[in-house]
């Protein structure tokens, strides 16, 4: 999965902090069907990001804003996965 | 990364600092926009600043943490929380500068500080923009010992 691909066609998907070192990349382009009804939970299993169902303790946004599992995702969105936030 | 947003009832700044943080001089940078924006300085701040420790949770020595941010996200995720702890306790102004980036030992990682007119809205806006921040900024910390850089999930105790 390139990212030559056009952005348009697909979502953008990133990781961060541990998650990006356990999957060994940041950043990549994933297709999606126009008419898809495919979530950030689907689409942590399609990436075979872990075993099993998404932790719960794994944090989403889409489009750099909070996020659900079950939101609906369209095609030019951008969605990160994150564990647990420790700031400040 | 730097900006402000300038709102009928409080003034907000958020900037993530790359290179350093020195808190007084960020301070009193903040006063004095504060002194241009409302003419006197309010009555009331309250002021806190985090440093990196020097020990990690076992005890070993700290070489340095490690501070990762969402670029985009981060910045706007705290003007958010900023904003929403701002009207919550009606205050004047609030600032926030996080470091990102390598930290030693010692140094500050976080600035926060409010302006109100009186100091029991100060102290709550502060201390729940921070503990909003700690749980809910999109920032990842690394501890680095001994060559070893170790992940860390969640917070120190309150």
């Amino acid at each position: 999965m390139g990212n030559s691909e056009d952005l348009s066609e697909g979502l953008t998907v990133r990781l961060f902090a541990s998650l990006r070192e356990q999957a060994g990349w940041s950043e990549r382009i994933w297709p999606i069907p126009c008419d898809s009804s495919s979530t950030p939970a689907d689409l942590w299993s399609s990436l075979g990001l872990g075993q099993g169902p998404m932790p719960s303790s794994i944090r989403i946004a889409v489009n750099q804003h909070f996020a659900a599992a079950n939101q609906p995702l369209h095609r030019g969105d951008e969605v990160a996965f994150m564990p647990p936030i420790s700031g400040g | 990364m730097t900006g402000a947003i300038a709102k009928p009832g409080a003034w907000i700044q958020v900037v993530l600092e790359t290179e350093s943080l020195r808190p007084l001089i960020a301070l009193e940078r903040w006063q004095q926009h504060l002194a241009l924006q409302y003419g006197t300085l309010p009555a009331a701040e309250c002021t806190f600043v985090g440093r990196v420790r020097g020990t990690n949770a076992h005890g070993k020595a700290l070489e340095h943490l490690e501070l990762e941010h969402y670029p985009g996200m981060t910045k706007a995720h705290l003007e958010q929380l900023a904003i929403s702890s701002a009207e919550s306790h009606a205050v004047r102004a609030v600032v926030v500068h996080h470091r990102v980036g390598l930290i030693a030992p010692g140094e500050a990682i976080v600035l926060v500080a409010v302006a109100a007119d009186r100091r029991g809205p100060a102290q709550r806006c502060c201390q729940e923009l921070l503990e909003a921040l700690k749980h809910n900024a999109p920032f990842w910390k690394r501890e680095w010992c001994g060559g070893v850089g170790t992940w860390i999930e969640g917070n120190t105790p309150w």
